[in-house]
C-alpha cells in the first residue's frame, strides 16, 4: 500500500492470497495421476483521483513488485474520471459478524500421501462393482487457502479454509457403442464429515447405472421434477443469474421491476446466507469487504433484495447489500422426493442438465436434460435427449411443490422442486 | 465442485473471466519487469525467465530420477489486460500477470505434476521431486543441453501488446460504442469488452527440445440492449484472433457492431419455433460448433483410450455419408484455436477427424499417441502452467461440400436454419450433445420466414454425423472467440463450417397449443 501511495494512489485495497492443493486420482486400479501445487497472487485495487484500475500477478519477486504497482496505478490514471468508483467506505466494514464458520480442519494440513492413497484406493474397489464397468475414476482433492486483506481506508483481516473431497466418475456400456456415466462427490472443509467411501462409490454407481437404455424422451407439457441434486443450478445460475444491480443498471435484467413485489409463487423462499458455519461459501465479508449479513432475496414469492455492489449501487441508488452471492438456500417444505413424484403422477424427473442457456433480459430459456418419465406416480425409464424451454419468470411462477431434501455438497442448497405445465421436447 | 468436470463451450462476451494483467502504457518510461522484443531472443531462458540452460538440466534431472517415458518443464509468462467501457466510460480495467513453470513426469499412463511460481532452484526442485513421486524406480538419461527448435510463423505481431499502450486501445472501445449507440435510436444501452495478451512459453523437453512460442491473443466484443414499447432485447457480437494491434480495422469493427446491432432487432420479431424433432440447417462458420461438440470431444484420445467415448469402437468405420470430411488443424494462421507448438513441445498440424465418412483418427497427446503407437497429433494443450496438457482442439471445421446453400433450404419442407450460438456441452459416453441457437429463422416449404431465438438443439453426435445429407460448398473459419472446457481447464478455439443439413434434430422451441 506504501508503494501505491507512493506511486499516486489515493486509496488501495490489496489482497495477498496463497493456496495449496493436491490431487491424487485412481484409475481402474492403479494410480493415475499425483498434483500437488502451491500458488501466491497480489491482487491490488487502485483508486486515484476518481480513476479506478485492477491488477493481479503471481509474479511476487520484491525486485519487481514496486514496478508492478506503479504499473496499476499509471493505468488508472490513464482513464476517464468515474465518479461512481470509491473504495469501499468503511461503514460497509465497521461491525462484522463474530460467528465461528469453522472453515478450517488443520488436519487437511496434515493428510498424508498414504492417507491419500487408502482413499482413492477404497474408492475405486468399492466402485469397480458392475459388470457392465469401462472405466471408472476415484479422486481425492485437498487443499489449504490463507489470505491477507488491507486497504488505506482501514480494512485489515485474514482469511483461512481448508477443503476436501473425495469423488468417483464412472462410465458403463449400454447398447452398441453408446455409454452411460455418473459420478458422485462429497466434501468440505472437514476431514471428519466426509462419508464413508463405499457410500460415495454406491451413489456413484447408481447414478451410472440408473441411465442404462435411457431412450428419446417425448415432446409433451406435463409436470416437471427437479432433483435436488440439480435444482440448484437452475436456482443459484439461471434464476438468480439476472437478480443484480449490474444488470438492471444496464438494462439486461427481467428482475428490474420486480423489487418489493409477488413476482414468483408463493411457495419460494430464498435466502442467501454466508454466515452458517462449514458452508461451502460461507463468509465474513465479500470481496469488497462488506461485512456479511443474511439476505432474504425472496419471500414467499415477494421479491425482498437483489444482489447490489458499491459500484452499482452509486449508478442505481441503490444501497449496497453484496456483488456476489454465498450460500443460496431454498426453504424446505415437508414433501418428500416420492412425495413430489406422487403427486406429479405423470411427467418428467429431471436429473441432469446438458447445455442451454438463459436470456437475463427477458428470462426466455432452453435447456437440455436427461432424467426419467414420471408414470402413475413413479419413477420410471430413463429419458435423454430433450429440452425443456420457456421463460424463467413464468417458470418460477408454476412452481407448485418444494421439497424437504436438500443437496448439500453445493454453494447453492435446494430441495427437490416440482413446476407444471412445462414445455418439453423430444422425440 | 469435485465432479464437475463438465465439457463446455462458450462465446460468453468478454468481461466474465478475468484473467488479466498489468498494460504497459507506451511513453511513461517503465522498464517491463521480463523484457520482450518483436523477435525471440537468442536465449530465451536468460531474457525472458531469469534462469538458465544448466539449472534446467538440473530440475530435469530431479523431476526424472524415479524414471520417465515424457516428461517437461513448461515456462510460461503471460500478460492480460481486459477493459470494459459501459454507459461510454471505461469502468474496468484490468491487467493480470501470471508467471511459472509446470513440471510433469508420465511413466505409462501416470503423471505427476506441480508447479512452482518461484523460478529459484530450490523452489523448481521441491516441485520437480514432488512430482517425481508418481514414478516408483526407473533410470533415464536427463538431457543435459537443449536443442531449439525453430519457431513458427501462424501469428502477427508487428508490435507485442506489452508495447501497446492503453491511450491506443481507448480510441477504439470509443469508436465502437459511438458506432453501436448510432445504429438506432432504439439502442438504450452498449457495453463494449477488450482483450489483449501477450503469452510467452518456454519447454524443455526430456529429448532435448527447446520449444519457444511468443503467443497474442485479442478479442473485442459489444453487448447492445435496445427498448421498444416497454419491451428489452440485448444481443451481442465479438471477434477475436491470434493477431497485434493493426487487426483491428474499421472494417473489421463496423461489421461487429453490425452483426451486434442486427441480432438485437430482430429480436423484437422473433418467435420460438415449434418443439420436437425437424430437420435443421446449420448455416456456415460458426455452426462449426456441431462439430466441436457431435464429434470433437468424442475424439480426444484420452476419452478414448479409456473406453468412455461413443467412438472408442468406431475407428475405421463409416460414421457420415462420403462428402464429409472433418478436420482439427492447429495451423491456421492467426486462428484464436492456432498454435506454432502444442503445450507439450510437439508441432501442430492437420488432424483428419472423419475423411469421406469414414472415421480416421483420433486428437493424440503423448500419452495417446504412445498407447495406441500412433504419431502425435500436436493436441496435447494446457490452460496455463498450472495445469498438465491433455488432448484437446485447436481449429475445427468441416470441408466444403457438393452443395449450394440455396439447394439445402429449398430442400426443406419444414424445419429450422440456425445462425448464430452462444454455447454447447456434450458428454461424450452417451454422444449426447447440445448448443444454444440465439437466432436463426423458420423454414417452410422451402422457405426462409419468420425469425426464432432461444432454442436449445440436442441430438446425439454418431446420429447426427450420420443425418448430415446436404453439405454445401460456402465453409468459411468464424472470428468468434470460443472458449472451451475440460476437466476444468479452458483454452481458446476456432470453428468453421460450411451450411449443412441435418436431417433431423431435437428442438427446443414451444408448441401453441
Amino acid at each position: 500500500m506504501e508503494l501505491a501511495k507512493a506511486a499516486g494512489a489515493d486509496d488501495v485495497w490489496a489482497v495477498a492470497q496463497q493456496s495449496r492443493n493436491v490431487q491424487f486420482a485412481f484409475r481402474d486400479g492403479s494410480l493415475e495421476t499425483v498434483k500437488d501445487n502451491t500458488s501466491r497472487v497480489l491482487a491490488i485495487q487502485i483508486y486515484a483521483g476518481d480513476r479506478y484500475s485492477s491488477s493481479q500477478t503471481t509474479d511476487l519477486n520484491p525486485s519487481r513488485l514496486a514496478q508492478f504497482i506503479r504499473e496499476a496505478v499509471a493505468t488508472a490514471r490513464a482513464l476517464e474520471p468515474d465518479p461512481f468508483r470509491k473504495i469501499t467506505p468503511p461503514n460497509l466494514f465497521a461491525e462484522r459478524s463474530k460467528v465461528d464458520l469453522d472453515l478450517v480442519d488443520p488436519a487437511v494440513g496434515e493428510l498424508t500421501r498414504e492417507r491419500r492413497l487408502s482413499w482413492c484406493g477404497s474408492l475405486d474397489a468399492a466402485v469397480r462393482n458392475h459388470k457392465q464397468m469401462i472405466s471408472a475414476t476415484s479422486r481425492v482433492s485437498d487443499g489449504t487457502s490463507w489470505s491477507a486483506w488491507a486497504s488505506s481506508n482501514g480494512f485489515e483481516h485474514t482469511r483461512e479454509t481448508t477443503s476436501i473431497w473425495l469423488s468417483a466418475s464412472l462410465t458403463l456400456r449400454d447398447r452398441g457403442d453408446k455409454r452411460v456415466s455418473g459420478g458422485f462427490g462429497a466434501g468440505g472443509q472437514h476431514v471428519a464429515t466426509l462419508p464413508p467411501t463405499d457410500e460415495i462409490a454406491q451413489m456413484a454407481l447408481d447414478f451410472a447405472h440408473a441411465r442404462l437404455g435411457s431412450d428419446k424422451g417425448p415432446t409433451t407439457t406435463t409436470t416437471m421434477v427437479v432433483d435436488a441434486r440439480v435444482a440448484g443450478q437452475l436456482v443459484g445460475r439461471r434464476l438468480l443469474a439476472a437478480a443484480r444491480a449490474s444488470q438492471i443498471q444496464q438494462g439486461r435484467s427481467f428482475w428490474s421491476d420486480l423489487l418489493g413485489k409477488p413476482a414468483f409463487s408463493p411457495v419460494l423462499t430464498i435466502v442467501d446466507n454466508p454466515l452458517i458455519p462449514r458452508g461451502l461459501a460461507s463468509r465474513h465479508y465479500d470481496n469488497e469487504g462488506i461485512s456479511s449479513k443474511v439476505l432474504p432475496i425472496i419471500e414467499e414469492g415477494v421479491v425482498r433484495n437483489i444482489y447490489v455492489d458499491t459500484y452499482y449501487g452509486r449508478k442505481t441508488k441503490m444501497a449496497p447489500t453484496t456483488g456476489s452471492s454465498s450460500n443460496v438456500t431454498v426453504k424446505l417444505w415437508s414433501k418428500s422426493l416420492q412425495d413430489l413424484v406422487s403427486d406429479a403422477g405423470t411427467g418428467i424427473y429431471v436429473t441432469g442438465w446438458l447445455g442451454g442457456n438463459a436470456d437475463t433480459t427477458t428470462g426466455d430459456f432452453s435447456f437440455g436434460l436427461q432424467g426419467h418419465l414420471i408414470e402413475g406416480g413413479k419413477i420410471g425409464a430413463p429419458v435423454s435427449e430433450m429440452n425443456v424451454t420457456g421463460n424463467l419468470k413464468d417458470l418460477f411462477n408454476k412452481l407448485a411443490l418444494v421439497g424437504n431434501d436438500p443437496y448439500p455438497y453445493a454453494r447453492t442448497i435446494t430441495p427437490s422442486l416440482l413446476f407444471s405445465d412445462v414445455v418439453f421436447s423430444g422425440a | 465442485m469435485a465432479t464437475n468436470r463438465r465439457i463446455f463451450l462458450s462465446n460468453a462476451a468478454a468481461g466474465t473471466a478475468l484473467l488479466t494483467m498489468p498494460a504497459f502504457l507506451s511513453g511513461c518510461g517503465v522498464d517491463l519487469a521480463t523484457s520482450v522484443g518483436t523477435a525471440t531472443p537468442a536465449n530465451p531462458f536468460l531474457e525472458w525467465f531469469g534462469v538458465d540452460e544448466a539449472l534446467l538440466a538440473r530440475v530435469m534431472s530431479e523431476l526424472t530420477a524415479n524414471g520417465a517415458d515424457t516428461a517437461e518443464l513448461y515456462f510460461q509468462h503471460t500478460r492480460t489486460t481486459n477493459l470494459r467501457m459501459e454507459d461510454s466510460l471505461v469502468n474496468r480495467a484490468n491487467t493480470n500477470i501470471q508467471q511459472g513453470v509446470g513440471l510433469r513426469v508420465v511413466v505409462g499412463d501416470q503423471t505427476g505434476y506441480a508447479f512452482s511460481e518461484d523460478l529459484t532452484l530450490p523452489s523448481m526442485l521441491a516441485a520437480a521431486r514432488t512430482a517425481a513421486t508418481i514414478a516408483k524406480s526407473g533410470k533415464v538419461t536427463a538431457p543435459q543441453s537443449f536443442n531449439p527448435l525453430g519457431a513458427g510463423d501462424l501469428y502477427t505481431i508487428r508490435v507485442p501488446w506489452t508495447e501497446v499502450g492503453i491511450d491506443q486501445k481507448l480510441p477504439l472501445l470509443r469508436q465502437v460504442d459511438k458506432l453501436a449507440r448510432s445504429s438506432d435510436p432504439s439502442i438504450k444501452k452498449v457495453s463494449v469488452g477488450w482483450m489483449d495478451s501477450d503469452d510467452r512459453v518456454l519447454i524443455a523437453t526430456l529429448d532435448g527440445q527447446l520449444i519457444v512460442d511468443h503467443r497474442p491473443m485479442t478479442r473485442l466484443s459489444a453487448l447492445v440492449t435496445a427498448s421498444r414499447n416497454g419491451a428489452s432485447q440485448s444481443g451481442s457480437a465479438n471477434i477475436a484472433a491470434r493477431n497485434d494491434f493493426d487487426w483491428y480495422t474499421t472494417e473489421r469493427m463496423t461489421e461487429m457492431v453490425k452483426l451486434a446491432v442486427a441480432r438485437t432487432m430482430i429480436q423484437f420479431d422473433a418467435v420460438r419455433p415449434p418443439a420436437g424433432e425437424m430437420p435443421v440447417i446449420l448455416a456456415a462458420g460458426p455452426s462449426g460448433i456441431l462439430l466441436h461438440e457431435a464429434i470433437g470431444h468424442g475424439m480426444e484420445a484420452d476419452f478414448n483410450r479409456k473406453g468412455r467415448s461413443i467412438y472408442s469402437d468406431m475407428m475405421g468405420k463409416k460414421v457420415a455419408e462420403p462428402f464429409v470430411t472433418v478436420v482439427d488443424q492447429g495451423t491456421l494462421a492467426g486462428n484464436r484455436g492456432a498454435l506454432n507448438y502444442d503445450d507439450e513441445g510437439n508441432a501442430c498440424g492437420r488432424t483428419v477427424m472423419v475423411e469421406d465418412g469414414i472415421l480416421r483418427s483420433y486428437l493424440h497427446d503423448t500419452i495417446s499417441a504412445r498407447q495406441y503407437d500412433v504419431p502425435v497429433t500436436g493436441s496435447g494443450r494446457r490452460q496455463s502452467y498450472k495445469f498438465e496438457p491433455m488432448p484437446r482442439m485447436t481449429c475445427t471445421f468441416m470441408e466444403d461440400g457438393p452443395h449450394t446453400k440455396d439447394e439445402i433450404i429449398a430442400a426443406v419442407e419444414h424445419g429450422i436454419i440456425a445462425e448464430t450460438y452462444t454455447n454447447g456441452q456434450v458428454r461424450i459416453g452417451e454422444g449426447d450433445y447440445t448448443f444454444y441457437v440465439k437466432n436463426g429463422w423458420l423454414i417452410e416449404k422451402g422457405k426462409v420466414t419468420a425469425p426464432i431465438r432461444d432454442v436449445n438443439i440436442i441430438g446425439n453426435g454418431p446420429e447426427s454425423l450420420r443425418r448430415i445429407t446436404m453439405v454445401a460448398n460456402d465453409a468459411y473459419m468464424d472470428t468468434g472467440g470460443w472458449t472451451c472446457g475440460k476437466n476444468g481447464q479452458s483454452v481458446p478455439v476456432s470453428l468453421g463450417m460450411p451450411s449443412v443439413l441435418v436431417s433431423k434434430m431435437t428442438v427446443g422451441g414451444q408448441n401453441v397449443s
